[in-house]
């Protein structure tokens, strides 16, 4: 079929021609214009590269042409664009530019076109490129559970589906974790913190069948898993407190957003009323105050992003932004690189310029910014309560009086000026005359009013996005906004099969539809893409380990079917976080341990078949967050912003000086994140870049991580802390090592370990004996080098 | 996702530095076995031979003015005060005026005969070996989408700088050292991300050395000492931490990421003794210490930046950035270019001329490509009535020497005012491709696998210029 579709645009395009090429035109083309074409037109314009969206090495693709229409118009040389170009005749379009061709190379490509332009057959290369069936655009099928040998492992479908991989490949997974360990894992796992001695205790004593369910909901209903949790989102949704990019100025808003999603993923909002209020909180109804404000923070998602606030193009600083939020939502939701078409039609996936700038014109009917010349204002709603009109009505009273207060004052002078001058007629600026007391002093009032009016208050205002003029947008060729194609309607890529495409009306900018479109049952990536990150968030890799990518240049998922089942679940469970955690979690594929044998390791080496757990260091957060739970110094408050600079100020400007604070106590979550200039102990442990949606962060070990373990005050400090805290303890030494054990790794010390730890610290002392007089703080010193020791060491940074 | 199941066994082998006390060696064969033995920065074979094997970049940040420094304009200072015969750029950043001539005088210098304002006495006598590229252009009119360009090769994404991409094309030849540092960068303008790796790995990138904040003097880099440790103590806690960690893996069993974790360690104790080495000037003869101008309090600052770069070139760092920034953008005279130009001119005049020919008396000015220039030029017309000029990425100066480029040549032309770059034109990518070329690596095929496709440092530009080798 599409070879007859094939044959019907050819034949439209070329009515001509239906008699193949002589063997002897063949050869004048060989001679004589294919070097030609080689050497002086396809390096820009081949296989490699296609300026102006032309390429010049198939018959098929000079007729099709680029930007400009057809190359060749077989026959009329005078009407092919390719001969104008070499002649040179048309000031805009001299090919190639610098050197022209001669003469004589360009009366052949005359002749060449006169013959009709042969041109031999090119076999079609790539077939798999730009599939429309690939597995990814269509909707999760239905599975059917996986039958087992080994019966009683599995404790849930899904185990069913990993073990039949597993044993198709002849793999045994591993044992069962130990408790110990299983505690630590699902506690950092779900929480971000390691577990307290007490909660330890109470888990080892529970000796009920499901105690491991009952940790875990125990662990979903602690506010710490929004903390957690929440986080997650916001790798996703490249969540900062700062633009960046080149005018580094504060969201002095964004924390709003923020707390939004710890609490929707505290109360298990159902993902897909989520997920419509990140792109359309605005447009919904409310029943209350508080969800309309919920509503409206939700749409920071699409206004966070980082933009280049200092473009002096404002059409290109529109369409940027657009860029930047039409990339984000196709990471971030369909797990497409949709970015890639705003210039050319995607080279993998089936997405066309004009999908593109489909979905382009509901962003650009959407307010994100209130101005675009430089320093641009990106808009923000104002959050409407008794409190803002109190503080608005206050703030309008205070500006009346000042302004009051400047009149009445201006009157009161002229009077006495015109007293003064009596009968004489007053000049029209009857304030050149004031005396010099009075002018100082109209000085300061009206200096007074302007800084009033200069600095309204702070009205509770969310970053986020309103409805604008409602606009189809024109294919910009080439991405050029100055190079305007044909406009294309408001509407999803159709490639993507399942739900029904969105009609669009004319009055509205569709993003309430798009939203809805992308959390229709049938959808086939929303439900895929969201499961996969939340299984590669348990497990350190996804199913699809490309988890922002599941196009054609996309992994392919190591278990199809179980993603699809997952994702199925997932929304016939009203798109439960919650519940998707506790299916997987309660499996056993969660609970093995992270050893293997050798030879398992050996088949299996990346773990593809997920045959026992990863072991993984901790994330940014956790490092400084367990450091500072296990020292005794996290400050557990809830929510609020740690930033201390103003809304729009500059975080980092040419002075280089850095206006960030991070000694907060509180946990990780609640301090700044500054694009460009990421918190150093951040940037060092893998934090990712908040620019750019992740939800795969990466893992690495580099020297300078070391380096900070060994020498920052900050971990110092935490040993100090943790070491006065075990020396406050009653007891002994034993004791005290004991409860350093407990506290750091979650296990108890062993007698070898004590031993040393003790020989250590004799050691310590000793060597700052020249130092320090005082053996008090000698044996304070000696504890904190230790401590400072069982902070850096791997088994605080890694869990199994 | 990029893994790192890194031994760091051959950097430990390239490297002669001892390590204390500890048992090091017994330590490796205990350790290594598990590993695969991939070192992320050994030493790896460039595309074609290589003519360089270092960058030292000499970013005059905020965009020195070509017409006053190495492009004269004959029409610019007879036409002083007309309008420009032809149109300005679509996009401006500032609206300027009429033309405004040069203040400072050009002479032509050495057997080369290339044209240096006043501006530049000292390094006007090493002409000879400086290949001026008078028709660079860009994309960006901002400072932050010009300088994230020249670093990164891209103003609106957040891409690795060219550091990162040279460190991940060659390695590095000293694992005790960074690959690739930044001396006193500016916060501002893309901030990190001009010296980040990105989607790199971590092991690219840039390490910094102090920020344009604080002076070159005290410049360090972030926890390379302890505030309160002895060395002695240090050591016995290292050695206590791997008896823990050995311990801890032997319950765990093989895991290449512990492995690393472990041997990080070691070199981070190793960088500790190094580093400090590398940035202690003292050493240096008062000769040289006056070469580079740090007997002078207008030209120590910078001076110590370029001495500094030598001994890391030295070293064996891949790529050595130095910043000419203060807490103003430095070059950047919207206003008063006479005053501003003229006090920057002196601050990096000598020292630059000092590190060319301090390298060349050490026969490294061969391997070394130096690279000076700023994220844009200035416009030859004036801004307000400032007598000042505006940001200008449509024609601008750059030089490189060293590193296999032909000395006392003069490429490309920018147009008779120089506003635009007119004659074999220059895109700062045509400039990466160029570079990361001299460094015996081909642009096109130093690409990363990231988000499912292949990035390069070009994008899907940049032409090699031959005509600038030697």
């Amino acid at each position: 079929m599409i070879g007859a579709l094939l044959c019907i645009l050819l034949a439209a395009d070329e009515p001509v021609r239906v008699v193949p090429p002589t063997a002897e035109q063949l050869r004048f083309f060989e001679t004589n214009v294919r070097p030609v074409l080689v050497e002086h037109c396809q390096k820009c314009h081949g296989s490699k590269k296609q300026w102006a969206g032309l390429r010049l090495d198939s018959r098929e693709e000079l007729l099709r042409g680029g930007d400009s229409g057809a190359a060749i118009v077989p026959g009329e040389p005078n009407k092919s664009l390719l001969i104008r170009a070499v002649r040179h005749e048309d000031e805009n379009l001299k090919m190639p530019k610098d050197d022209k061709l001669s003469d004589r190379q360009i009366a052949d490509l005359v002749r060449w076109v006169e013959m009709g332009a042969p041109f031999p057959k090119v076999q079609k290369s790539n077939t798999r490129n730009r599939d429309p069936n690939h597995w990814a655009f269509q909707p999760p099928k239905e599975q059917r559970v996986p039958a087992v040998k080994n019966v009683a492992w599995p404790q849930s479908a899904l185990d069913n589906f990993v073990l039949a991989k597993l044993e198709a490949a002849g793999v045994s997974p591993a044992e069962k974790a130990d408790k110990r360990t299983l505690i630590r894992r699902v506690t950092f796992d779900l929480t971000g913190l390691p577990p307290m001695p007490v909660e330890i205790d109470a888990f080892l004593a529970d000796d009920r069948a499901d105690a491991f369910a009952h940790l875990v909901d125990r662990l979903l209903a602690s506010p710490a898993y929004g903390e957690r949790w929440g986080r997650h989102w916001l790798d996703v949704a490249r969540y900062a407190d700062s633009n960046g990019l080149d005018e580094n100025i504060a969201h002095g808003n964004a924390w709003r957003y923020r707390d939004h999603v710890v609490a929707a993923f505290n109360s298990d909002q159902p993902f897909d009323r989520f997920i419509v209020e990140q792109l359309a909180g605005d447009l919904l109804p409310a029943e209350s105050e508080a969800q309309r404000h919920t509503q409206l923070i939700a749409t920071g998602f699409l206004s966070i992003g980082p933009k280049v606030l200092a473009e002096v193009d404002p059409s290109k600083m529109q369409m940027d932004i657009v860029d930047e939020q039409l990339d984000s939502i196709g990471r971030v939701f369909l797990g497409l690189t949709l970015g890639c078409a705003r210039c050319h039609d995607h080279k993998f996936d089936p997405i066309e310029t004009a999908d593109y700038y489909g979905l382009a014109g509901i962003l650009k009917s959407t307010r994100t910014m209130d101005t675009y010349t430089k320093v641009a204002k990106w808009h923000e709603n104002e959050l409407p309560s008794a409190t803002l009109t109190a503080m608005r009505t206050e703030y309008e009273a205070q500006l009346a009086a000042k302004k009051k207060a400047v009149e009445d004052f201006v009157a009161q002078a002229d009077k006495q000026v015109r007293e003064k001058l009596g009968a004489e007629k007053p000049p029209e600026k009857v304030e050149t005359l004031y005396p010099d007391a009075t002018k100082a002093e109209l000085t300061k009032l009206r200096e007074a009013l302007a800084t009033l009016e200069k600095n309204p208050p702070n009205y509770p205002a969310a970053m986020g996005v309103a409805e604008d003029k409602v606009i189809d947008l024109a294919i910009h060729v080439r991405g050029n906004p100055l190079k305007l194609g044909e406009v294309v309607p408001r509407r999803t890529p159709p490639v993507l099969r399942g739900p029904q495409p969105p009609s669009l009306a004319a009055n509205e900018s569709g993003r309430r539809q798009l939203a809805e479109w992308l959390t229709d049952p049938q959808h086939p990536l929303t439900s895929r893409v969201l499961v996969n990150r939340v299984w590669r968030w348990h497990f350190g890799r996804g199913l699809v380990r490309t988890t922002e990518n599941f196009g054609l240049l996309g992994e392919a998922p190591s278990h199809p079917e179980l993603l699809d089942w997952l994702a199925r679940r997932f929304v016939a469970d009203g798109w439960s976080l919650k519940s998707l955690h506790r299916l997987i979690l309660n499996s056993s594929v969660y609970q093995q341990s992270s050893s293997a044998s050798a030879e398992v390791v050996a088949r299996d080496p990346d773990n593809r078949l997920f045959g026992r757990v990863n072991v993984r260091r901790l994330e940014a957060e956790e490092v400084r967050d367990s450091l500072l739970a296990v020292s005794g110094q996290l400050d557990g408050t809830f929510g609020g912003t740690l930033l201390k600079v103003k809304n729009r100020d500059y975080l980092f400007d040419h002075t280089s000086i850095d206006k960030t604070d991070y000694t907060s106590r509180r946990r990780s979550l609640y301090l700044p994140v500054i694009r460009n200039n990421v918190f150093d102990l951040f940037q060092l442990l893998d934090f990712p870049d908040p620019a750019v949606p992740n939800g795969d962060r990466a893992m690495t070990t580099v020297a300078p991580q070391a380096l900070m373990m060994l020498n920052s005050d900050f971990v110092m400090q935490s040993a100090d802390e943790l070491a006065a805290r075990l020396l406050a303890e009653p007891g002994d030494d034993d004791h005290r090592l004991s409860r350093m054990h407990v506290l750091a790794y979650g296990r108890e010390v062993s007698a070898e370990e004590r031993q040393k730890h003790l020989a250590f610290l004799v050691k310590v002392e000793q060597s700052v004996t020249v130092t320090e007089p005082d053996a008090d703080k000698r044996r304070r010193q000696a504890w904190s080098v230790l401590c400072h020791v069982i902070l850096a060491a791997n088994e605080f940074v890694y869990v199994r | 996702m990029f893994q790192l199941p890194i031994s760091r066994r051959h950097a430990l082998k390239r490297s002669a530095a001892g390590f204390g006390s500890l048992a090091l060696a017994s330590l490796l064969s205990e350790t290594t076995s598990a590993s695969n033995g991939i070192d992320p920065l050994a030493v790896r074979p460039p595309h074609h031979v290589a003519r360089a094997k270092r960058i030292i970049f000499l970013f005059m940040s905020g965009g020195p003015s070509q017409v006053d420094t190495f492009d004269p304009k004959p029409l610019l200072d007879r036409h002083d005060g007309k309008p420009l015969p032809f149109d300005k750029p679509r996009v401006q950043f500032n609206s300027t005026g009429n033309l405004l001539k040069s203040p400072w005088r050009f002479r032509q210098h050495g057997d080369s005969g290339l044209w240096v304002s006043e501006l530049f006495p000292h390094l006007a006598q090493r002409v000879d070996d400086l290949c001026m590229i008078h028709s660079m252009h860009g994309t960006n009119a901002a400072h932050g989408g010009a300088v994230m360009k020249v670093h990164t090769g891209s103003d609106n994404f957040i891409r690795p700088s060219i550091g990162s991409w040279v460190s991940y094309g060659l390695g590095t030849e000293n694992g005790n050292l960074p690959a690739f540092v930044t001396i006193c960068p500016t916060l501002a303008f893309g901030g990190i991300n001009n010296w980040s790796s990105a989607f790199l790995p971590a092991d690219y990138q840039g390490t910094a050395i102090g920020d344009a904040s604080v002076p070159s003097e005290r410049a360090k880099v972030r926890y390379i000492r302890n505030s309160r440790l002895s060395r002695e103590v240090q050591q016995l806690q290292l050695e206590r931490l791997s008896q823990l960690n050995r311990e801890h893996q032997s319950r765990t069993g093989p895991e290449a990421s512990l492995e690393a974790r472990i041997n990080s360690f070691e070199l981070a104790f190793r960088m500790q003794s190094e580093l400090p080495k590398v940035e202690d000037l003292s050493g240096e003869s008062k000769a040289t210490q006056h070469l580079y101008g740090l007997d002078d309090p207008v030209t120590a600052n910078f001076g110590r930046m370029c001495l500094m770069a030598r001994r890391f070139a030295e070293s064996g760092v891949r790529f050595i950035q130095v910043t000419h920034n203060d807490n103003k953008v430095q070059w950047d005279q919207h206003a008063d270019l006479k005053n501003g130009h003229e006090k920057n001119a002196r601050e990096v005049d000598l020292p630059i001329a000092g590190l060319l020919a301090d390298l060349k008396a050490r026969g490294m000015l061969d391997d070394t490509l130096i690279w000076w220039g700023g994220e844009f030029g200035r416009t030859p017309t004036a801004e307000g009535g400032n007598n000042g000029r505006d940001h200008n990425p449509d024609g601008f100066t750059m030089w490189l020497a060293g590193g296999g480029v032909k000395g006392g040549l003069r490429y490309g032309s920018s147009d008779d005012y120089g506003y635009f770059a007119a004659e074999n034109k220059v895109h700062i990518h045509d400039l990466h491709a160029t570079m990361l070329h001299l460094l015996g690596l081909d642009h096109e095929r130093l690409t990363h696998r990231h988000a499912g496709r292949d990035f390069r440092l070009t994008d899907v530009e940049g032409n090699v210029v031959h005509e600038l080798f030697a």
